[in-house]
This record gives C-alpha cells, sequence and structure tokens, in this order.
C-alpha cells in the first residue's frame, strides 16, 4: 500500500462554499486541469478505532482511515491494554466500542483521512473523491476540505488528467446535515460508487441516503454485527443495486481449495453425495461462516429445511436434490491470536457418502490456524483430502481497486445467490429462537 | 449510461456446471478496465466469427466491465443498428441461449462508417469515440483492432496515428491481425511503420497459437517444476518433433493460401512460436519484456539445418485427392479458387538446429499440413537411451522415453516410458502417463481469441510478439523463401493422399537421421 498525498495543501472552506468552489476549479481549467471522466467514489470512512487509539496514545501516527498493519498492531496491544479477552479480533467493533468507553487520552493527532488515496486507487484517477469523516467527538462542527488532485506525473497520459477530493469532517449529525449538498456534486453521467467503511447497521439514515441506487456499493460484512449486516446486504442485491462485500473476497482462498479438491474427475461426482459439512469461525461473527456455507449450498442446489442453535454452534439442514439430508454445522471457535477481522474461517470439513463406495472426506485448515478439531472423528478410515488454505494475499485497498478497476452496475450472481441463502439461514436461526 | 441486466448465474456459467460446480464463476480473472474496442474491419468474417464472439464470452463471464463499447468500423454505410442485428444473425446459436444478456451487450455495440484511406474519416471517427467515451463512460481507454486486409497495416497504423489516435500511450493500443508481413524485409518494413505510429508496448502482434492454454503451458510446466529443467537440453534430448496437422483442407480460403501456402500460414508463425517456448532459456521473471527477450534471443540462435542448400531440409507437399468412396476429398488443384497448375504448399516438414550451449546438435522437426490423417498440434521431446540396455523389450526394440505436450485436441500432456512387462521375465514394454487439461481442472479452458483480447485489453503484452521476434522468425526461413524464388526446381511440391500423414519425402527427412515422425 503506497498512499498518495493530494498535490496541494487541502483548502479549508465553509461546507456551503463547497459547490461554488468546485464549479470554478473546473470552469476556469489551468492548464492541464481537464478532468477525467471516469467516477466518483464516495467513501463513508469513520476509522473509530483508529481514532480512539489515537486518542488514547496507542497509536503514534495520524489518522489515515486505512487499514495498516500498524493500526492492527496497536489494537491488539489495546486488546491487551484493556484486559479484553485474547479473542478479540483487532478490528471487530467490539474493541472500537470498548475504547469508546474509557475516559481521558487526549493526545492530539492529524487526521488525514480523504487526503491519502492508495496508490491503487489514484492510478484509476477517480473523477472526484468524496470523504464523510465523522469525528468521534459528535459535536465537532464541519470542516470542508477540497483539493486540486492528480495522480503521480508518469502515471497519467501527458499529466493532465485530473480530479478532486473533499472531506467533509465532523460530527456525525453535522455530516447528516449537510448531505444534500452531494447530489449536485456526483455526475450522473459518470458511475458512482459508495465505500462504507464502517458497520453496516450503524448510522442507517447516513446509509440509505448515500447509498441511493444507481450508486454503486461496497461494503464489509466482517465490520458490523452478523444480523443487520447480513440482512442489508441481502435486502441491498435484492432490490437490484450493484453490491460488493470485501468479506466474500476474502473467502476467495477457501472457494479455491475447496473447489480444487473437487476438480479431479474421479472426485466430482462425491459432490452429489456430501452428508455432512462443518464450519469453524473465528468468534461469533457469522457473516463469513454463513457466506462460505451458503455458497457451498446454493451451488450444490440443496435447499434450506432448518436451522437451530446447539451450544456454540448453529446447526442446518438442507435436502440435496435427491431428497437426502445433509447436516450444516457452524461452529464459534475462541482463538488465541486472530485475525484482523472478526468471524474469520478457521476450517472446513466436508463429508462425503457415496453409496458402494468409501465415505471421502475434505479437510481444509487456514494457513495459520491448523485444525486439530476437524480432524477428529475417525476420519482415517476415510478417503482424505486435506489441505492448507492460504491467507488471501493483498490488502483491503487492492481489492476495492478490483471492484472499481472493472466496474460492474449489477452484483456478481454467485454473491447474489450466495447472500440470499446467508440471510435466509440467519432468518431460520431467528425463527428457531422464538 | 446503459444498465447491464441481471444475469442469472445459473444460465451465465452453464458450461462450466456441467464440469464442477464450485469451480463456477471462481476464476479470479485480471479485471478488463472500461474500454472501447474498436474494430476495422466490422463488416469481416473474423469478426463476427472470432472477435465478437470473444467479446460476449467476456460478458458473460463479467470480465468485462459495464463500461465497455465495441466501436465496428469498416466502409459500407452501416448504422449502430445494422451492426447489432448483423452480428446477432450470425451469432444466432450463441445468442439463443442467452436472449437477455445479448441485449444488454449489444447496447455496447456501435458503427462508424469508416474508410482507412480517407484521413477525413478518422477526423470523424476521433469525434465519435469521444462521443462513445461520454456515453459509455469509458474512460479514454481505446483498444484498436486492424481486422483488414494485412495490405492495410501499414497505412491503417498511419492513418490512426494521423489523426492523433495513437497518442495516448498509456490510455491507446494497437492490434494488428496475423500475418504480419510476407517475407522478412516485408516485416522489417512493416516494423518500421508501425513503430513510428506508437511505442512497442502499444503494439499487439496477433498469434492465435499463444492464446491457447496449453501452449502457455509449456512454459508453466517447463519452469514452474523443477523436474523438467534439468532435462531439458542437449545431455537428455536427442530430438524434438512440432507438429501442427489439420484434417481440413483449404476451404474457402483459396484466394488466401495461394498466395500463402503452409510455410507462411503456419510455420513462421505458430510453428515458430511453439519452438520458441520449447527451446528458450528461462526468463529470469514472469514478466512480458523477460520472457519475449528469451523467445527472441533462441529464435535468433536457430537456423535451417543446411541454411546454404535449404532444399535438403524442407519437404514441400501437396495433397492430391483422398477419402474413401462415401467421404471423397478433392486434391488441392482442384479445390475452388486453386489454379490447376497451383505449385502452393499444404505441407511442410523442417529441419532446424539451435546454436546454443542448450541445444548445440539436437534436431528439431517441424511439420504442418492440411488434409493429414489427425487434427493435431503437439510438441514432442525424444530423450536420449539409457546408455546400459538391461532388458529385452517385450516388442522388439526398446522405445525412447517421450514427453509430449499436446495442444490440441484434449489439450495436456503424457510421458511415455518402460515398465516391466508382466510375467516372470524381466521383459520391458512402454506405457504412457496421460494428463489432461479438461479432465483435471473443473472447467474447460477459454478459446484463443478470449485470451487474447483480454489480454490486449489489459495492456498485457506476454502473449504477442514483439517486433523483434517477428523479424527473427522471418529471417529464420529466408534462405528457403529466397531459393523458392531463385530456383522453384529445387523445392518441388511432392503430391500426398489426402487424409494420410503427408509425402513419403518428408519421412526420408528423418529417416536419414533414423527417425520415424510420430503417427500418434
Ligand atoms: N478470418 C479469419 O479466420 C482470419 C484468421 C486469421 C487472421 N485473419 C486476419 O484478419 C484480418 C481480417 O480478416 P477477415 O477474414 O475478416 O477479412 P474480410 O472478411 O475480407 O474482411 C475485411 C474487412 O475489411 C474492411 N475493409 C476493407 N477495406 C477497408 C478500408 N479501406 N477501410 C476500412 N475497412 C476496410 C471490409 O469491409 P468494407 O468492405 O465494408 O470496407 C471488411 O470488413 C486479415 O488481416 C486476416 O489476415 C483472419
Amino acid at each position: 500500500m503506497v498512499p498518495q498525498f493530494t498535490l496541494q495543501a487541502p483548502l479549508k472552506l465553509p461546507p456551503h462554499a463547497v459547490t461554488d468552489h468546485l464549479k470554478q476549479l473546473w470552469e476556469q481549467p489551468e492548464e492541464g486541469y481537464n478532468g477525467s471522466a471516469t467516477f466518483t467514489l464516495v467513501v463513508w470512512e469513520p476509522a473509530w478505532l483508529e481514532q480512539h487509539l489515537a486518542r488514547l496514545g496507542l497509536l503514534q501516527d495520524a489518522v489515515m482511515g486505512m487499514q495498516r498493519p500498524c493500526l492492527v498492531d496497536a489494537a491488539r496491544r489495546a486488546i491487551g491494554a484493556y484486559g479484553l479477552p485474547s479473542a478479540t479480533a483487532p478490528l471487530s467493533s467490539t474493541l472500537a466500542q470498548v475504547l469508546a468507553t474509557q475516559p481521558g487520552g487526549n493526545s492530539s493527532y492529524d487526521d488525514l483521512r480523504g487526503q491519502a488515496v492508495d496508490n491503487s486507487i489514484s492510478e484509476l484517477q477517480p473523477h472526484r473523491m468524496i470523504t464523510l469523516a465523522p469525528t468521534i467527538n459528535g459535536d465537532q462542527p464541519l470542516d470542508a476540505l477540497v483539493a486540486a488532485y492528480c495522480s503521480l506525473p508518469g502515471d497519467s497520459p501527458g499529466g493532465s488528467v485530473c480530479g478532486d477530493v473533499l472531506v467533509l469532517r465532523g460530527g456525525a449529525a453535522s455530516i447528516a446535515t449537510e448531505l444534500d449538498m452531494l447530489p449536485p456534486l456526483i455526475p450522473s453521467q459518470l458511475p458512482c460508487w459508495v465505500l462504507w467503511e464502517g458497520a453496516l447497521g450503524e448510522h442507517t439514515d447516513i446509509f440509505e441516503r448515500l447509498a441511493a441506487p444507481p450508486r454503486r456499493l461496497i461494503v464489509d460484512t466482517a465490520l458490523g454485527d452478523t444480523g443487520p449486516s447480513l440482512r442489508i446486504l441481502a435486502r441491498r442485491i435484492a432490490a437490484g443495486q450493484a453490491v460488493s462485500d470485501l468479506n466474500w473476497y476474502r473467502l476467495g482462498g477457501w472457494r479455491e481449495s475447496l473447489a480444487m479438491a473437487f476438480d479431479a474427475q474421479d472426485r466430482r461426482a462425491a459432490l452429489g453425495h456430501v452428508a455432512q459439512v462443518d464450519i469453524d469461525v473465528e468468534g461469533d461473527q457469522l457473516c463469513q461462516g454463513l457466506l462460505l456455507a451458503a455458497w457451498i449450498a446454493s451451488r450444490l442446489q440443496w435447499s434450506l429445511q432448518t436451522g437451530h442453535r446447539q451450544q456454540d454452534s448453529s446447526v442446518y439442514h438442507f435436502q440435496r436434490t435427491d431428497g437426502v439430508m445433509v447436516d450444516l454445522r457452524l461452529a464459534s471457535v475462541p482463538v488465541g491470536f486472530p485475525k484482523p477481522h472478526a468471524g474469520s474461517i478457521l476450517g472446513l470439513r466436508l463429508l462425503c457418502k457415496p453409496p458402494g463406495s468409501r465415505e471421502f472426506c475434505v479437510v481444509l485448515c487456514g494457513e495459520a490456524s491448523g485444525c486439530m478439531r476437524l480432524e477428529g472423528g475417525d476420519i482415517s478410515s476415510r478417503d482424505l483430502v486435506e489441505e492448507i488454505v492460504p491467507l488471501i494475499q493483498g490488502s483491503l485497498e487492492a481489492q476495492e481497486t478490483r471492484v472499481l478497476a472493472g466496474g460492474h452496475d449489477t452484483t456478481n450472481p454467485l454473491l447474489a445467490t450466495t447472500a440470499q441463502l446467508a440471510h435466509q439461514m440467519l432468518t431460520a436461526m431467528d425463527a428457531s429462537k422464538t | 449510461m446503459a444498465k447491464e441486466g441481471q444475469i442469472d448465474g445459473s444460465n451465465v456459467f452453464m458450461a462450466a456446471t456441467l464440469t464442477n460446480p464450485l469451480r463456477v464463476g471462481l476464476r479470479q480473472e485480471r479485471v478488463i478496465p472500461p474500454q472501447c474496442l474498436i474494430i476495422f474491419g466490422a463488416s469481416g468474417d473474423l469478426t463476427h466469427r472470432k472477435l465478437i464472439p470473444a467479446m460476449f464470452a467476456l460478458f458473460l463471464q463479467r470480465r468485462l466491465s459495464s463500461e465497455f463499447a465495441v466501436l465496428g468500423c469498416a466502409r459500407r454505410p452501416w448504422s449502430d443498428e445494422v451492426f447489432r442485428q448483423t452480428m446477432a444473425e450470425r451469432l444466432q446459436p450463441t445468442i439463443a441461449t442467452h436472449p437477455h444478456a445479448w441485449e444488454q451487450f449489444s447496447q455496447g455495440l456501435f458503427y462508424e462508417p469508416v474508410d482507412l484511406q480517407q484521413p477525413e474519416h478518422l477526423v470523424r471517427l476521433a469525434q465519435r469515440l469521444e462521443q462513445v467515451d461520454r456515453q459509455r463512460a469509458t474512460r479514454g481507454e481505446r483498444t484498436f483492432y486492424l481486422s483488414v486486409s494485412p495490405a492495410f497495416y501499414g497505412s491503417g497504423a498511419r492513418a490512426l496515428a494521423g489523426a492523433g489516435l495513437l497518442a495516448d500511450r498509456q490510455r491507446s493500443r494497437l492490434v494488428i491481425e496475423k500475418p504480419f508481413g510476407t517475407d522478412y524485409a516485408s516485416a522489417q518494413q512493416l516494423n518500421r511503420v508501425v513503430k513510428s505510429c506508437g511505442q512497442e508496448n502499444q503494439l499487439f502482434r496477433i498469434d492465435h497459437y499463444l492464446g491457447k492454454e496449453t501452449v502457455q503451458n509449456i512454459m508453466v510446466l517447463r519452469f514452474a517444476n523443477s523436474i523438467f529443467e534439468p532435462l531439458w537440453n542437449r545431455n537428455h534430448i536427442s530430438s524434438v518433433q512440432i507438429t501442427a496437422a489439420e484434417t481440413v483442407g483449404v476451404e474457402q480460403r483459396a484466394s488466401y493460401y495461394e498466395q500463402s501456402g503452409a510455410l507462411k500460414d503456419m510455420v513462421q508463425n505458430h510453428l515458430t512460436q511453439m519452438l520458441a517456448l520449447t527451446a528458450m532459456e528461462p526468463p529470469g521473471r514472469f514478466e512480458p519484456e523477460s520472457i519475449r527477450n528469451e523467445k527472441a534471443k533462441v529464435l535468433q540462435a536457430a537456423h535451417l539445418a543446411h541454411p546454404e542448400q535449404p532444399w535438403t531440409c524442407c519437404v514441400r507437399g501437396q495433397y492430391g485427392s483422398g477419402g474413401t468412396a462415401k467421404n471423397p476429398l478433392a486434391s488441392y488443384r482442384h479445390e475452388p479458387g486453386v489454379a490447376p497448375d497451383s505449385t502452393t504448399e499444404t505441407y511442410v516438414a523442417i529441419k532446424l538446429f539451435i546454436d546454443n550451449w542448450r541445444w548445440q546438435g539436437v534436431p528439431f522437426y517441424l511439420r504442418t499440413g492440411k488434409h493429414l490423417a489427425k487434427r493435431l498440434s503437439e510438441v514432442a521431446l525424444t530423450f536420449r537411451d539409457a546408455p546400459v540396455r538391461l532388458f529385452d523389450a517385450a516388442a522388439g526394440g526398446v522405445s525412447a522415453n517421450q514427453f509430449v505436450i499436446r495442444i490440441q485436441p484434449n489439450e495436456g500432456a503424457m510421458f511415455r516410458f518402460e515398465v516391466k512387462a508382466p510375467g516372470s521375465g524381466m521383459r520391458s514394454r512402454p506405457i504412457s502417463m496421460n494428463f489432461s487439461y479438461d479432465e483435471s481442472f473443473g472447467e474447460p479452458s477459454d478459446e484463443g481469441y478470449v485470451r487474447l483480447l483480454a489480454d490486449a485489453m489489459l495492456g498485457d503484452p506476454t502473449l504477442f510478439t514483439r517486433s523483434d521476434e517477428v523479424e527473427a522468425a522471418w529471417r529464420l526461413y529466408t534462405p528457403i523463401l529466397e531459393g523458392l524464388k531463385q530456383s522453384p526446381e529445387r523445392f518441388p511440391v511432392h503430391p500426398y493422399e489426402a487424409g494420410t500423414w503427408g509425402p513419403a519425402e518428408s519421412d526420408e527427412l528423418l529417416a536419414r537421421d533414423g527417425l520415424l515422425w510420430r503417427r500418434p
């Protein structure tokens, strides 16, 4: 990740002066400043955790709104320092919520949210980037920062393609008040992405207004609680909006490894005889686990029958196309050194019982975690395929860049089907509780 | 901006569902940035047979962004609607299975009448492109595709450059179809022209063989596995055979083929690319320029077995009649559009050497032909015999170990080695260990043009031939081309029966070295 700063120091303006200022900038172009006809990117960047860590002096760096290694390290230190269970995921909302209740800590820090852009995104030459940066002090009045912006010389042909950057920084309430200034700043003929870097289910009023179709949404279901995250994801997709979920991208290695186990033709038939699936996830944020389960079930055309809780597990019954039932178990497992995001997959076991031949078992384990638990249960009597799933390489920004670089105005059909089923699984579980 | 419809997943990925359902949609392909593909020759054969189907395949796989456009150009005065309609008619069977997707896709198709020889048309084209950019938000990214007669490659490139359409080095690319030149001198001349119009990194010279997954797999097999590379040299390999055999005849392409013949149509480009990938040194890094450097180097080190007497290492053939009573095959000279006394070769076999440390003294045999016994392309490496013969072979002589990379059909690889024949004796017999692409992976691989178009639009030149490669490839065969001009009688076309493995003289070429062509 190479952050790149705006060329000029941003100009601080009263919010009402922004529209005119930007208009002027484009109407009287300096030489070579003609703006790129690419896309607009609107980012909701609360960075609560980063702000609290900075306030409490646990992060010695400016707040940038990027998931940098130093942020994860600082978060891990805070988990120890404030006596949270070691199974707490550093980037989970739990930690930010706990830190919010900690008094004191008046360290001053620079807030550079929206002013530094990942190089890979800047190379795409966004026409306009608008960052909404709510402050942890909810009463803070709104500042607007504006800067012209060019990607590094050499990246841009003839150095002429530029865009601009707008940051609205202040308490969430004051941001909400000024939201109406945004639509005229988002050209309707260019695609617009809304990158929601906060938890889904938080500040829903702002979310609903920002994320209106046909704007395309990028969310991360790992950041919020399971229920609201999956519900919002499924609802938006069902309404026909283009949605990308970064948590779904993080599942890539698991999906690839599982598919690989069945690539060999002599194993492919076993997919029709899956009898049991076990998925272990870190902690009790279940979005990633449910997405993986729903992806398997939908690809194999199983239909969901029931779901219920059993100790630390969610147990689902699916029916295969041949009428046979499949047990799918999603277990929350506390781990000593969790991955940055809550609910990361720890391991997966898939048991096939083809009639007339030996049982066939696939065990996939995360690179860093191992999966002793899934290796139990007399697996030696079965044909076993065991694979290590490599950690997904590449930053969050790289995934965002992928989405922005080859834009789609519809949701990937695989995610669409998967998210709907994951949501049904959630609903089935809720229903079983009542 | 056109709205891309909700595509039903099961429908989109239908072909793959027949294989491994978990594979469907899984490939994390590189994303093709929003852009406009401009096809010159949009009313021609290649456009509806390959280019538009390839774009539609990319669309179905969601590898095209919603912000894409195809601007068809040719002289005839079509409208956008006529272009869409014509493509729809010609692609009917494919479209019938994806009517909704075609509906969405075809909204991105546009047409502009352009005669590449009229500069004012190019000015109008530039304006139209601005308009398409705005309409489809294609960000000024452009890939120009010259799918016109080779006679227009140079003037077409000049016309584009003249209208300033190649000025943006980062965002404009030019794809040039094959053949690139007709001999060394014309290839050099064409290179001079196109290089004066744009940078090498903007130029994409097509060789559709390079779009085949197994051709690319030659590199992966060689350089991703430590078991092959130590054996891949003169110490262990005694000879190499590279074959591209077709069962079809000249079909409707006589007017082109009469001018070209097998040497220019297949050997100079496709077979030579296969030769380069098979024989090149490992690149320092897997990046376009390193790979192309190594390919160019090995081609520069290659030469005909007897450059001074090229007729001794080159056999030309022409198919006569053949086939069966039920399915008779006409001779080449009786094909429509072919001169009754034509001396165009439909078959050619060539022996080469490569003068470097790795390959000194190892003969490389190349052959290609039409109306041969089987449709197949492969590279076969024959290993030296074991130094001491300890066992008798069950079937007489011990057969040498062979490693065969199959390009088509049934892409894959085969390794032949000796094992003990069952029974109480210690006799050996050969067996084959087979790997098949389609069976081993849960999905079929892309057709050549899909891959090549995607790479060109991504600006990745790895699978395209660089100017020095093209020139080295032409230079390699110059002694034959010159000889054909100066003393054609030394290069007779030997007739062969259609549906067989070519003329007997070709077998003699190998027999002189104590070898046989593979008849797989
Ligand atoms: N077809 C194949 O399978 C195949 C395979 C390998 C390589 N190629 C190569 O691909 C290229 C195209 O082949 P093709 O078979 O499609 O040829 P084609 O059917 O003869 O088409 C030629 C196209 O060029 C257009 N054209 C002719 N003069 C023009 C001009 N002055 N300005 C603009 N457009 C002009 C023609 O349309 P108008 O008459 O309307 O202008 C027509 O659309 C050739 O270079 C060929 O060597 C083709």
